[in-house]
């Protein structure tokens, strides 16, 4: 069953195609990978299927609702209702700790319940660095309340931007060991990522290029293979 | 998890928030200081012109008509009729008795001094007076002839008995007499003779220097006038002249009974006059037209700057507290992109940053409003010599400003930032 569909997606900025009749379907519980590199349009995808941006033309349609239709408003609900976004640069609010960064997500979704957040850090590792401010955590550790947050709400999409971006081998490791866990538990995951490590953590990867996608490995066992590898 | 955001703000971001509030404190502290001096200079300015002397002179009636058939105001002729002595009390009684701050009765006499025809003036000099209203006061020559220099001796004082018996010589009779303080001063009224100690000379720079000053019974004892008074000088705190309080002065009884009300209820020269001589009998009250008219022009003008320093330094401190506000706002565009992108609605974002600057106002207004008034009051110290009074506009004024200017400084920038677009935000473009 698929929970994504881009069908004839263009994003056009003047005279530039920044997105060329882009087509794509995620299934429910698949992780994807897209790839490419700089300028590919990567993270103008990324925009669009995290309602952060809409086409220019096409469709894009997340659990069936067409949402290049829909109102920022609108917009601003799918995100908090359906998806988790994971940033390279982790954009934690620099004067709250750990764990109220996580409970934030919580706050703007429904009700703040840190004792769930709480057991959102201790999944990830972080349950005794709750109380810590940003400023006091390491890149890694950063990234990993980024993720707590992002999962807090149960989203039905994990969006992540080059999420190991900023991190060392260690660190880029356990996140990709806390996607592993969440893609066995059913969570639809879409990684952007210029890393070929990531990229090949996934069951599939999509690889853009010229704001075109220019393969589509729909064979799982290249993701698969590539996650024993890495395990 | 609201209350946690604002004090994760408040408690952990305190330098940046300790700098908007100290700015907003010194552009509060300084509009409470301008308005409150503003609002005070007024009386500052009159109190301070008062100590060049009276504003109002009540005379007998009889002689009101004499000095103006003669157009001369304060001419020396002998009153042909007197006031009495005993409604000198009634001055205080007045509706605007407590802007009354000095006043003094007098009695001439022509006398013989030391073989010499002379003016012998008797008054009042530190006289102590405890009213039912619970106020006291020194009133007298001393406090309003305050220019007056004693080269020698003292001034005669009431609350030494021996003085009762005592005179004071201006300057230039000093020296025609050959006398000084410490001499004894042969007088001859009309009814007593007597010899006199000089406890003081003086310097008045007027007539005054020809004149001996004597305590008032001692002149009524040597003159016969036991009981009477040939005039009493009044000081008062008066507000400026308008239309009103000059059409009144001509004649208040063609005045409509709005503006009766009005104008009796009003501080004006004339108003005052009018109620002089309500209660004091067959008497007239005159503004000393000169002395008035210039404290209104010199108060109308103190005003008018003080107005327009008070509104240059509101526009200031305005300016600059909404430009650090905007910049502050501006700055966490990231963290407002990231609550949009997780799922925040503007109203909810709008509602975080208000609430916490309007805390930030708060503290930084109160502070300032505090600090503020501290700078009043060296300014009236330094200045007036004398506190500051709190004008109860002083503090809505503040508030407003505070409340204005911090909300114009947010609410634009909240606008900018929340159509920024969440996505080129966290991207850092």
């Amino acid at each position: 069953m698929s929970l994504l569909e881009l069908k004839n997606v263009y994003k056009i900025y003047g005279d530039l195609h920044a997105l060329d009749d882009v087509n794509m379907k995620i299934d429910v519980g698949e992780w994807v990978a897209i790839m490419g590199p700089s300028g590919s349009g990567k993270s103008t995808v990324m925009n669009i299927i995290g309602c952060m941006d809409s086409p220019t033309k096409g469709q894009v349609l997340l659990d069936g609702v067409d949402i290049a239709s829909v109102s920022s408003k609108g917009l601003t609900d799918i995100r908090r209702d359906k998806i988790g976004l994971i940033f390279q640069q982790f954009h934690l609010i620099n004067y709250l700790t750990a764990l109220e960064n996580v409970m934030v997500a919580q706050y703007y979704h429904s009700m703040p319940d840190e004792k769930e957040a709480l057991e959102a850090l201790d999944r990830v590792g972080l349950a005794d660095r709750a109380k810590h401010l940003p400023s006091q955590l390491s890149g890694g550790e950063q990234q990993r309340v980024c993720v707590a947050r992002a999962l807090i709400n149960h989203p039905e999409l994990i969006l992540a931007d080059e999420p190991t971006g900023n991190l060392d081998e260690a660190n880029e490791k356990i996140v990709l060991d806390l996607f592993r866990q969440l893609h066995d538990e059913g969570t639809t995951l879409i990684v952007v990522t210029h890393d070929a490590e990531v990229g090949a953590a996934a069951e599939r990867v999509i690889t853009l290029e010229y704001g075109k996608v220019t393969s589509e490995n729909g064979d799982t066992s290249f993701g698969k293979a590539a996650r024993k590898d890495v395990v | 998890m609201f209350l946690r955001m604002i004090a994760g703000v408040l408690l952990r971001q305190k330098g940046k928030m300790f700098m908007i509030a100290f700015t907003i404190a010194l552009g509060a502290s300084l509009a409470t200081a301008m308005l409150a001096v503003m609002f005070d200079v007024g009386d500052k300015v009159n109190a301070e012109l008062k100590t060049y002397g009276s504003n109002i002179t009540v005379v007998p009636k009889e002689a009101s008509v004499v000095s103006d058939l003669y157009e001369v105001e304060g001419a020396s002729s002998v009153p042909a009729s007197y006031l009495r002595e005993d409604e000198l009390g009634n001055v205080k009684t007045i509706f605007w008795a407590f802007n009354i701050v000095d006043f003094a009765p007098f009695i001439e006499a022509h006398v013989n001094a030391n073989g010499q025809d002379v003016t012998m003036v008797g008054s009042w000099y530190n006289h102590h007076l405890s009213l039912p209203t619970g106020e006291e006061l020194d009133a007298g020559v001393v406090s309003m002839r305050s220019w007056w220099d004693v080269v020698e001796g003292r001034w005669l004082d009431e609350s030494v008995a021996a003085d009762a018996e005592k005179v004071m010589v201006g300057v230039a009779l000093a020296d025609e007499l050959g006398v000084s303080a410490g001499d004894s001063l042969k007088v001859s009224g009309s009814e007593l003779s007597g010899s006199y100690e000089i406890v003081g000379v003086y310097e008045a720079g007027g007539d005054e220097d020809g004149q001996i000053y004597a305590p008032l019974d001692l002149v009524q004892e040597l003159s016969g006038t036991e009981g009477l008074i040939s005039s009493v000088e009044v000081s008062a705190l008066t507000t400026p002249d308008n239309d009103l309080s000059r059409q009144a002065a001509k004649d208040p009884t063609k005045l409509t009974a709005a503006q009766y009300e009005t104008w009796y209820c009003t501080a004006y020269v004339s108003s005052i006059c009018y109620q002089l001589q309500e209660v004091i009998t067959d008497s007239v009250a005159k503004a000393k037209r000169q002395v008035a008219e210039s404290e209104g022009a010199i108060l109308d003008k103190t005003q008018l700057l003080m107005l327009l320093i008070t509104v240059l330094a509101l526009v200031g401190s305005a300016l600059g507290i909404s430009n650090l506000i905007t910049a502050s706002v501006m700055e966490r565009s990231q963290e407002i992109g990231l609550l949009k992108a997780i799922g925040a609605h503007d109203r909810a974002i709008s509602a975080l940053l208000l609430v916490e600057m309007i805390i930030v106002a708060i503290v930084g207004g109160a502070v300032g409003f505090a600090v503020g008034f501290g700078f009043a009051q060296i300014i009236g110290y330094t200045v007036f010599n004398s506190s500051i009074a709190l004008s109860p506009m002083v503090i809505p004024l503040v508030v407003v400003l505070v409340i204005v200017v911090t909300l114009a400084g947010s609410i634009p920038a909240i606008r900018t930032v929340l159509r920024l677009d969440p996505a080129e935000v966290l991207h850092g473009r």
